[in-house]
């Protein structure tokens, strides 16, 4: 159940920071969202 | 759209294609290697089998058993408790691969701590995996980490209590020979070792050996460790490679050293607990640059520099002690041991054939004596 409410929490962090990417005009502002992304994604799709 | 959302889609793309390629990197730490048991597998269990808290689980792993025709004794052999120790996986993998067992039993649990096989140490730079080239071609094993991997098991404790009562480093939690007895609700590490023990008891063990390597500048090294059970056996054993020029001591497993299998396995259990320990650069603290060849070869120049300042527990020339000599020392111990355990018990015997000798080692290399890939 834990795992669950921690996946829904990074699930829901991970559309938060596409949505900034998505908002920013500065490029370095959606590089630095880029490097979190990878790093939220590569948790959520990988560790079980 | 605007200017920054094509941008915005750019990026997005690239982390796409970013975590694809980390993530096929990452996911090949999960490979397995293969292995071809020889035509004279009885049967091939798995750890869970024992333990059904393993299934499904990364703990759980391949067990491999030969039976003879004849009854005798049965022996236990364990490659994989530290799999960033090759030469105990190494000889477990040769055993499954070539052994016929005319009497009595062997039973072969190679990846002993299956989930430390599918992470290296951080910051070592070691290398995934190592190659050997086979009469059919190139077969690859994986180096591993001393320890269970963190995504199986995490957080550490700061202070962890093994199973046997004793106070360790939070990080001991997830080395597998700190962990025997092992518990049966306990974390992932004493769960195996729970498992290991569970197989002792079931399977009968007269006599189970852990196959580990030690750095140079480590005291107990070239060693026989022992419970005190085993003493006699041990000594008879040590003889009989002494004799064949195989420069090995004698360890007595230290009754307040608690967790680790040669002491654990003697007391909670009927069984001659023994660990083997050969010589291994590739996880030393003095190594130079990690590679494959370092584990394979085993040649270093900063360990000859140590050996020269008198730093190391055993010689050291710059011809190395590569991996297929250290292999041939588990086997030479191997056998040594079952000879012992036969003349102390001749109702415990035990005769297998076709495992590789010394010589035969060293002349044609490990990979000689591996099955080529499928």
């Amino acid at each position: 159940m834990i795992q669950i409410i921690y996946h829904i929490f990074v699930f829901y962090l991970t559309l938060h920071l596409i949505g900034f990417i998505m908002r920013e005009k500065k490029i370095s502002d959606q590089l630095s969202g880029m490097l979190v992304l990878i790093m939220f994604l590569l948790r959520l799709f990988l560790i079980k | 759209m605007k200017k920054h959302h094509f941008k915005a889609l750019f990026i997005l793309t690239l982390t796409a294609l970013i975590c694809y390629f980390s993530a096929r990197d990452f996911l090949s730490m999960h490979q397995e290697e293969a292995i071809y048991p020889s035509s004279q597998l009885t049967a091939k269990k798995r750890l869970s089998d024992y333990f059904p808290g393993l299934k499904n689980s990364p703990g759980d792993s391949t067990v491999y058993i030969f039976e003879g025709q004849k009854k005798g004794g049965t022996l236990l052999v364990l490659g994989g408790t530290h799999p960033n120790e090759p030469a105990g996986f190494i000889t477990a993998v040769l055993l499954v691969e070539n052994l016929e067992v005319e009497q009595g039993r062997i039973i072969i649990l190679p990846r002993a701590n299956n989930s430390g096989f599918m992470h290296t140490d951080p910051q070592e730079g070691n290398p995934q995996k190592y190659s050997f080239e086979t009469a059919g071609g190139s077969r690859w094993f994986r180096y591993g980490s001393r320890l269970t991997n963190p995504i199986h098991q995490w957080p550490d404790p700061v202070l962890y209590v093994n199973p046997a009562g004793q106070k360790l480093s939070g990080i001991e939690s997830r080395n597998l020979n700190r962990s025997y007895p092992g518990r049966k609700h306990g974390y992932l590490t004493e769960r195996i070792a729970y498992g290991i023990m569970r197989l002792i008891h079931i399977e009968k063990i007269d006599m189970a050996v852990d196959l580990h390597e030690a750095a140079p500048e480590y005291p107990v090294i070239n060693a026989i460790v022992f419970h005190e059970k085993s003493a006699e056996l041990a000594a008879i054993a040590l003889m009989t490679l002494q004799m064949e020029g195989v420069d090995i001591r004698l360890e007595a497993s230290p009754p307040n050293l608690r967790g680790l299998s040669h002491r654990e396995w003697g007391d909670f259990a009927e069984t001659h607990a023994i660990l083997l320990e050969t010589a291994s650069t590739s996880h030393g603290r003095l190594k130079g640059k990690p590679s494959a060849s370092l584990i394979i070869e085993g040649k270093d120049k900063n360990y000859q520099k140590a050996a020269k300042l008198g730093r190391l527990y055993i010689p050291f020339s710059e011809e190395g002690i590569p991996l297929k000599r250290r292999v041939s020392r588990h086997l030479a111990s191997l056998n040594a041991l079952v000879s012992a355990l036969h003349e102390l018990y001749p109702d415990l015997a035990i005769l297998f054939h076709n495992i590789p000798s010394s010589t035969e080692i060293e002349q044609a290399g490990i990979g000689a004596f591996l099955r080529s890939p499928k």
